[in-house]
């Protein structure tokens, strides 16, 4: 099963080798999230060679939030006009209605969460049969609480007092807080942005990591709050900082800025990220139809490589490691017609930095990853990821076979288009060849770099599965 | 002579219902001037003032109320948000433009960008300086002013649980020396907890407004660093514009990327006439997808964001198609129920049900049916047809916009309809007569006198109408995220920038404004009908 198709550009003998050293790091408990180039060095650009791309007026969708930079960076910096491609970037309201224009016709394609393709192929919420060949971001996403739940947390932790607190910060502090809350005959509530979006599986994550149930989805729950003790609701990101002043929900997860706006506007404080949830988790990525990827191969193709030439460009490093384009990248966000925010507070995460309280300002340079650990390849362990917590948390109502969730990741995850774009990038110089997983098989090192230090291996998601003290466990 | 053109004017001014100019006319002519004045005076020099008064009080409130996003904005800010907004307009259109740019304008203008851009290197290294030392002077108030207070904040807690934690402890070897049957010590014990529990959220109140002023000096602005970020940004801004107005004017531009395309061609056909055999099948595949890619590049244009004078436009736009289909409904339904007594009673309950409905019900339903009529509407004949029109092509009519326009008829053809109603129900009984005497027919009768005597009544229920149909279409457009007025205003409120509560404030008026030209427009064809005197509007 492992071996389920080969890639075009596959040389067995280092299919072998890689495995090896995955094995190995994972045994040695290397940091196996860390694969990849570290450094992205400027590079000397060649020349385009033009696809014959079917369609060259494409509307591209996005929601407002910083990571839907390689779509506004390929159009801003002309990737796509070098592909021969006039395209229009368009807000979206919500996820669903993003995801309702790209199925209907009337968006190309768009910046999708990662759990909307699968769970749009596998019918959870519309059906239709969705695919991506481009991971557009890692990590990105941090979760506030309100100021009084705050208060609270320190009240419960002293440690948190102190204006630097230890971090990671897990839910431990707002336990008894949820437990108050429970005895008066309330629920807290918190938002997250879509039933299957990253958000929602991080913001359970790390309320079950500290034993707060955050409640199952049934057949016939599909609000997700069966057994819950925090109750979670959808909100659009852009929404999140005013839906918690008017004091609907206490904390949410989401996104920059919207985290970065609660702080600016002092109405929350953040108190993790998602890099502390789980270490370079997979945040966004580029979704087609799959009906449009097949009327449209070359487009398809010559849209993949403008993103990966968008996502190296975001990730640029000088000689010292350091980012030299985010800040550009942050002006050309903060137009209104793209993320709209306040250039100053786009800024903070988009330059590796992130306020967790006006008085907390950490470096956090790997808060965004655009290019670098092999980001944008499309790895099927990230979608069996997804798959896992699904399933954990009912969404997918039966028990399925490990065979199934490989078969559903490679329904939607399609490395071929990517390599086939990387390749062409290689040949025309706009990327190196070190910059792509050639060899892989689509499986990412195990690695147990989350919050509650579980170990998830791709390959075997069931195990995965069966460690779980809170939701389903086969 | 002159006197016609008096009676033309003042008949202009009674026609489009602008009676306070009609003081002025008649003070020209010299009719009564202390009355004129005076009427001048009550007609047009109080709404203004009152107005003026408006402003002031607006200014001087505005700052007074303070919310998480900022400000209320007073009018300045307001103004200075709409100029942002027309210059960010004006910046697309450059773009566009250069993107079309040929021959010698196109150098012109690069040189003249470029030379601009070059402007803008030694005053954005200043802003950049002057936002740094800002940042600093802000990092020193702060230094004196927040960290005492914090740190007065941290004391006073401390304290203030170490004493509690000696009541505690007091308390606790008190409880020792109570023996089991000593009712009175216990009650006394307890009355000493609460007490205690009383001092221990007295203290924390009391220190947690030590801790709130330490915020507010944390939350308070600092004008100099607001200033220079502005400054920066301003300038930062400009720099982007520009380098994108460059890339428009050189490489990126059409034409140059017509001729680029021409060049490679050009090469592709020399090296195709000179190969031979097998040689020339890939050549003649190049070729051919290099012919169309030119084709294509020829034809390109920029792909522009939507604007606010854009929006407006189709705003506008989507208001009279809605506006049109409701009345296409509302006019030939309402004649009839006019026109029948027993047609308006089965009229009625659907008139009385689905009346009150709100648009935001409406809106959903009417784009999950349209859509269903569009399955792939980027495909389909109707979209591509309008797509491809002059004038209204770049408008990119889609479900979305036929979902607003429905929502506008559905709610707005009420009005029409029954007052459409009432106007033919009430046409004079002489008249009627008259049509029976001549024995007209029915065509003829409702043409000739049943439909001329109920117009007023007719475009009274439009103008109404058309009113409703605004205020309906932003919400919709709102909810149905249709380039307009309404998701201009949803993507501001989204975007939560530090200007975007201004740009809203701007809207206000923006729909204000043209909510009471199409008033204007209503009235001068509702009085056009009227016959003199018979129907008094405002």
């Amino acid at each position: 099963m492992m071996f389920h198709r080969r890639p075009r550009f596959r040389i067995p003998h280092k299919l072998l080798t890689a495995a090896l050293v995955g094995l190995v790091g994972a045994t040695l408990g290397q940091d196996a999230s860390a694969i990849g180039p570290e450094n992205v060095p400027a590079i000397e650009g060649g020349e385009t060679a033009p696809l014959d791309v079917e369609k060259s007026e494409l509307k591209f969708g996005f929601i407002k939030l910083t990571d839907c930079a390689p779509i506004v960076i390929a159009k801003e910096k002309g990737f796509f006009d070098d592909e021969g491609l006039s395209v229009e970037v368009i807000a979206q309201p919500n996820w669903k209605t993003l995801l309702d224009n790209v199925i209907s016709g009337e968006l190309d394609g768009a910046h999708m969460l990662s759990g909307q393709p699968i769970a749009a192929t596998i019918g959870f919420g519309t059906k239709a049969h969705i695919i991506t060949a481009f991971t557009m971001d890692l990590n990105g996403n941090g979760i506030t609480v309100s100021n009084a739940i705050w208060e609270k947390m320190q009240e419960n932790d002293s440690e948190l007092l102190s204006p630097q607190p230890k971090h990671p910060i897990p839910a431990d502090a707002l336990r008894p807080i949820v437990e108050d809350a429970i005895a008066s005959g309330e629920k807290l509530q918190m938002g997250m942005v879509f039933p299957v979006s990253t958000h929602n599986y991080e913001i359970r994550y790390w309320l079950a990591a500290s034993g707060i149930h955050p409640g199952m989805y049934t057949a016939t729950d599909i609000g997700g709050r069966t057994d819950a003790q925090v109750e979670l609701s959808v909100t659009p990101p852009p929404m999140m900082p005013a839906t918690l002043e008017a004091g609907n929900i206490q904390g949410y997860c989401v996104g920059e800025p919207w985290n970065q706006q609660a702080v600016a506007k002092g109405i929350g404080v953040p108190v993790t990220t998602n890099y502390d949830i789980w270490k370079n988790n997979p945040e966004k990525v580029f979704g087609v139809t799959a009906s449009w990827a097949d009327e449209n191969p070359q487009a398809m193709l010559a849209v993949t490589k403008a993103l990966i030439k968008a996502g190296r460009w975001l990730d640029q490093t000088d000689e010292d490691g350091n980012l030299v384009n985010r800040e550009e990248a942050a002006r050309i966000l903060s137009r209104p017609d793209y993320v709209g925010a306040d250039y100053d507070v786009i800024k903070n995460s988009m330059t590796g930095y992130f306020y967790f309280q006006k008085t907390d300002k950490r470096s956090m340079p790997d808060f965004n990853v655009f290019y670098k650990y092999y980001c944008t390849y499309p790895w099927y362990s990230d979608g069996i990821w997804f798959l896992t917590q699904m399933r954990r948390w009912g969404q997918i109502t039966e028990p399925k076979p490990a065979e199934w969730y490989h078969q559903t990741a490679r329904k939607v995850y399609k490395p071929e288009i990517y390599l086939g774009a990387a390749r062409m990038l290689v040949e025309e110089g706009f990327i190196k060849e070190s910059e792509v997983p050639w060899d892989t098989d689509g499986y990412k090192p195990a690695t147990s770099d989350f919050i509650d230090g579980k170990t998830y291996d791709g390959k075997t998601p069931l195990a995965y599965l069966a460690q779980f003290e809170i939701g389903n466990t086969e | 002579m002159l006197t016609k053109l008096k009676h033309l004017l003042l008949k202009i001014i009674d026609l489009t219902a602008l009676g306070f100019l009609e003081p002025i006319v008649r003070l020209c002519y010299g009719e009564e001037p202390g009355t004129q004045v005076k009427k001048i005076g009550q007609f047009m020099m109080v709404p203004v003032l009152v107005f003026l008064l408006f402003i002031m009080v607006w200014s001087a409130f505005a700052p007074r109320h303070k919310t998480k996003s900022g400000e209320v904005p007073t009018p300045a800010v307001t103004f200075d948000s709409y100029r942002s907004i027309m210059t960010f307009h004006g910046r697309e259109g450059d773009k566009e433009r250069a993107y079309l740019a040929t021959g010698d304008a196109r150098e012109k203008w690069l040189a003249e960008a470029e030379a601009r851009l070059e402007e803008l290197k030694p005053l954005r290294a200043e802003a950049e300086a002057a936002v740094e030392e800002a940042e600093a002077a802000h990092q020193g108030a702060l230094t004196a002013t927040y960290d005492p207070a914090l740190a007065e904040y941290n004391e006073a807690r401390q304290a203030a649980m170490e004493e509690s934690k000696q009541r505690i402890a007091k308390l606790k070897v008190r409880a020792e020396g109570i023996a089991a049957d000593d009712s009175a010590a216990k009650g006394e014990l307890l009355a000493v907890y609460r007490a205690h529990t009383a001092q221990t959220a007295n203290a924390k109140s009391d220190y947690q407004k030590l801790k709130q002023q330490a915020d507010a000096i944390l939350k308070a602005k600092f004008p100099q660093l607001a200033a220079a970020r502005a400054r920066l940004t301003r300038i930062a801004e400009e720099e982007q514009y520009l380098k994108q107005l460059v890339k428009m004017l050189s490489g990126g531009n059409r034409e140059a990327r017509v001729a680029d395309g021409q060049t490679k061609l050009d090469a592709l056909r020399a090296q195709y006439a000179g190969a031979e055999g097998a040689a020339l099948f890939p050549l003649a595949k190049s070729i051919n997808s290099a012919e169309s890619r030119l084709a294509r590049t020829a034809e390109s244009a920029y792909a522009k964001p939507w604007t606010l004078p854009m929006q407006i436009i189709r705003s506008v736009y989507c208001v009279f198609v809605g506006f049109f289909m409701g009345s296409v409904i509302a006019i030939p339904i309402g004649v009839l129920c006019g026109l029948s007594r027993t047609f308006m009673a089965a009229m009625t309950p659907f008139i009385a049900l689905f009346k009150p409905v709100s648009p935001i019900v409406w809106l959903p339903i009417f784009l999950i049916v349209i859509g269903g009529f569009f399955p792939d509407p980027d495909k389909h004949w109707f979209f591509t047809t309008l797509w491809n029109a002059p004038l209204i092509g770049w408008l990119k009519i889609n479900p979305a916009f036929l979902a607003s326009a429905a929502t506008v008829a559905m709610c707005s053809l009420w009005a029409t309809m029954v007052n459409t109603a009432l106007g033919v129900a009430s046409v004079d009984k002489d008249h009627i007569n008259v049509a029976r005497v001549l024995r007209l027919g029915f065509w003829p009768r409702l043409f000739k006198i049943v439909l001329p005597s109920a117009l007023p009544l007719v475009f009274a229920g439009l103008r109404i109408s058309l009113g409703v149909g605004w205020m309906v279409l932003i919400a919709a457009e709102l909810l149905a995220s249709s380039e307009g007025l309404g998701k201009f205003v949803w993507d501001q409120f989204n975007n939560g920038a530090s200007d975007s509560f201004a740009k809203m404030v701007v809207v206000v008026f923006v729909v204000g404004i043209i909510g009471l030209l199409l008033d204007r427009i209503m009235i001068v064809f509702q009085r056009a009908v009227s016959f003199e005197g018979s129907v008094a509007t405002v």
